[in-house]
């Protein structure tokens, strides 16, 4: 009788315990369905990685209901190819970081992005982050917004101040005159051998179309005063800033002051080469692995002789944009206001040294002494203000590639002149235009 | 027979069960492929928007592209330079290496050992070497006093250059092909040449290669197949500079499908180029049949 009353005393305490643990386990079931979860898609770099690892954690800390699972893109040739496998095959994230501005058509055409104008804070938390004009610039054609504009990358000219003190140049060049005199003094056999080993620059003559952002296109914006390859839905580069443009490289490989060649390398650390065109992103690269003794400037990209005005140039911007996949549209919004806050701008400056696109940079307190730390990426900062995008055109990148073509023969060979070679590049980014159009 | 015909009907099974993975592989990989490519002719299509009916503008496009033409062009004279040479070189070191040579084993395996090296590491070293200022070649021509050449920055010099590598990376599968065919040949043939009185240039010519016809064949066939999907080469060398002059068929073709999203007129030139394929391949076996 006694081991029948212990059994009955055992198994129902037995029952009380899994009953609780039951209704514990339910209650925690009930807290996990409850909490959002957010796939978030950065760039593959590391310094991108590092900055998106510390802002999803923070995030995640003070935010336990919506939790965000960070992951650099896929691996592929170029974000956007990565980005439209994903949309193809329904498997975009809920947030992504590392949106061209050039391949936008494509995502909305296929109603693979959210617009963003359905918040009813999105106009008035942007013109509060970034000059309006420049917030007009991302707007879509069919009006709305589907990109948060979040970071650009101003090419500039970065020199190397000993070849330029060793040629007895006092200051870096400001237009093509003094660029090409500057080239004269700077190429040079230093070591005797008969071999030319230092050069004014370098650029990859391959005639791939996004090569051209990094060496026609930031000089066309810079000598038509901030203009881009469409006006409207019109074609607008064939004029005398492009031909201009044209001649100045033509120069630069007749002459020899570019060289045709391939490095293996960096050649601007290598001191092969005294300029390059780059962006922000290359001062940390720069400063990590320079030589001992290795000195080096920013100056703004170099105009046409007669150009007055200030000086612009491509800003490769990279914004955010929510994914309609999302089944957690608000939730998103609100993880991408976070990843644009003031303090996470500077950390986007400290650990990837890229400008965010935020109203009067240089003057608030908060990235002040950042700036007084990093003085070239002040001049970064200074020059983001005067920078324009691509536009987006789903036929960008072939028109980029008709350029590409006409800018080989012409600048980089020699066999047809400026303003033929613009006017076929205009005539080809027509065809392809009509092509597009039916 | 009533007995027997259960027993086929399980041999039947058991044979396609056998072949289901095979099956499943050609219509996943291959057939499907094939088919959905074949519809793209007809549409225009940059896989994120919805299909859209063109009839024949592809062809249309295709047939108005000078670019297009010009990648043809670039290839056969890819084909011209790179399947001779292969051929003379693979077959002249063959023959050596079916001497009574030391370390025949080592040296065999080194021939062998740019084919299976990743193709893109062999272009990037390649493109090193090719360096106009920089690189190895032109330092060594200038030490011998010989004028520097622009291998890949003239468009005269650049498919050849390509077809070289190209030579370099391949020949040490038709080398191997090579070995085999001159390892079949009967040995008394030979011997009977020599009390006949003939040389070992004659022999080579009288006995070697026309014994080694079917090997040539395949050799040619399978170079010429390999020859017209000239992608990585151009692609990491030269992006088809310059001035389109090493712009393959295929680079021009993935151009158009990867960089531009224009799937279904890329599609109508993977199928224009194929039936180009097959009229060579086509002359090729009729040009060698006639001579058999």
């Amino acid at each position: 009788m006694i081991y029948n009353k212990t059994t009955v005393v055992i198994f129902l305490l037995f029952l009380v315990i899994e009953v609780s643990c039951e209704r514990k386990q339910a209650a925690q079931f009930k807290d996990e369905q409850d909490i959002i979860r957010l796939t978030y898609w950065c760039a593959s770099n590391q310094d991108e990685i590092n900055l998106a690892k510390e802002l999803v954690n923070e995030w995640n800390a003070e935010h336990p209901k919506v939790q965000v699972v960070l992951q650099p893109i896929p691996a592929s040739q170029s974000s956007e190819e990565a980005l439209l496998a994903a949309i193809a095959g329904k498997t975009t994230p809920d947030v992504c970081s590392n949106m061209w501005p050039g391949a936008m058509d494509d995502f909305t055409s296929s109603g693979g992005l959210v617009r963003l104008d359905q918040f009813p804070d999105f106009i008035e938390y942007m013109q509060k982050r970034m000059p309006e004009e420049l917030l007009e610039s991302f707007r879509s054609p069919d009006s709305h917004y589907y990109q948060i504009p979040w970071k650009t990358n101003p090419i500039m000219v970065m020199y190397n101040k000993k070849m330029f003190r060793e040629a007895g140049i006092v200051r870096p060049p400001r237009t093509y005159s003094e660029y090409l005199a500057a080239a004269e003094k700077i190429t040079k056999d230093i070591n005797g051998d008969g071999r030319i080993d230092r050069w004014m620059g370098y650029r990859d003559i391959r005639p791939i179309w996004w090569q051209r952002l990094f060496d026609y296109y930031p000089l066309y914006i810079a000598a038509s005063g901030g203009m881009t390859l469409f006006s409207g839905s019109e074609i607008a580069f064939a004029n005398e800033a492009s031909v201009k443009v044209f001649q100045f490289f033509n120069e630069l490989y007749r002459y020899g002051y570019y060289p045709l060649t391939t490095f293996q390398g960096d050649a601007f650390l290598a001191e092969q080469v005294a300029t390059q065109f780059t962006g922000p992103w290359n001062v940390i690269h720069v400063e990590n692995f320079k030589p001992p003794g290795f000195e080096y400037g920013i100056s703004p990209i170099p105009v046409p002789d007669d150009y007055n005005g200030p000086v612009y140039t491509y800003g490769d911007h990279k914004n955010i944009s929510i994914f309609s996949t999302t089944e957690h549209p608000e939730a998103a919004w609100q993880f991408t206001k976070f990843l644009i806050s003031a303090q996470a701008d500077l950390r986007l400056l400290e650990i990837c040294s890229q400008i965010p696109l935020r109203k009067n940079l240089t003057v608030v307190p908060l990235y002040h002494e950042y700036f007084l730390e990093n003085p070239m990426m002040m001049q970064f900062a200074e020059q983001a203000v005067y920078t324009r995008g691509v536009d987006g055109s789903s036929v960008l990148k072939e028109i980029f590639d008709a350029i590409s073509q006409e800018y080989e023969i012409c600048a980089v060979y020699n066999k047809r002149m400026p303003q033929e070679a613009v006017a076929n590049a205009a005539k080809r980014a027509q065809i392809i235009i009509e092509w597009n159009r039916k | 027979m009533k007995a027997g015909f259960p027993v086929n009907k399980i041999k039947n099974k058991t044979g396609y069960l056998m072949s289901l993975p095979y099956i499943l592989y050609f219509c996943l990989f291959i057939g499907f492929p094939l088919i959905f490519s074949f519809i793209l002719i007809f549409h225009k299509w940059n896989i994120v928007t919805p299909m859209q009916w063109v009839g024949l503008r592809n062809f249309y496009r295709l047939f108005h592209d000078v670019q297009f033409f010009t990648s043809i062009r670039n290839t056969l004279i890819f084909l011209v330079i790179h399947i001779p040479l292969q051929i003379v070189i693979a077959l002249f070191l063959a023959v050596i290496l079916n001497q009574k040579i030391k370390f025949k084993g080592f040296f065999r395996a080194l021939y062998f050992l740019p084919v299976v090296v990743s193709g893109v590491v062999v272009t990037i070293l390649w493109q090193q070497l090719y360096a106009y200022e920089t690189g190895l070649l032109n330092l060594l021509l200038t030490r011998l006093g010989i004028t520097k050449i622009p291998w890949l920055t003239d468009s005269r010099w650049a498919m050849p250059s390509i077809a070289i590598m190209a030579t370099w990376k391949n020949v040490g599968l038709y080398i191997v092909l090579f070995l085999v065919g001159l390892q079949s040949i009967p040995h008394y043939l030979y011997e009977a040449a020599e009390m006949d009185g003939a040389r070992s240039l004659q022999q080579f010519f009288h006995i070697t290669l026309p014994a080694l016809n079917n090997t040539m064949v395949l050799v040619v066939i399978l170079s010429t197949i390999g020859g017209f999907s000239l992608f990585i080469e151009p692609f990491v060398m030269t992006g088809g500079g310059p001035m389109n002059s090493t712009l393959s068929a295929m680079l021009y073709i993935y151009n158009q499908a990867f960089y531009f999203g224009h799937m279904g007129y890329a599609a109508t030139l993977g199928f224009f180029f194929a039936l180009i394929i097959l009229i060579v391949v086509l002359i090729q076996k009729k040009i060698v049949e006639r001579k058999d």
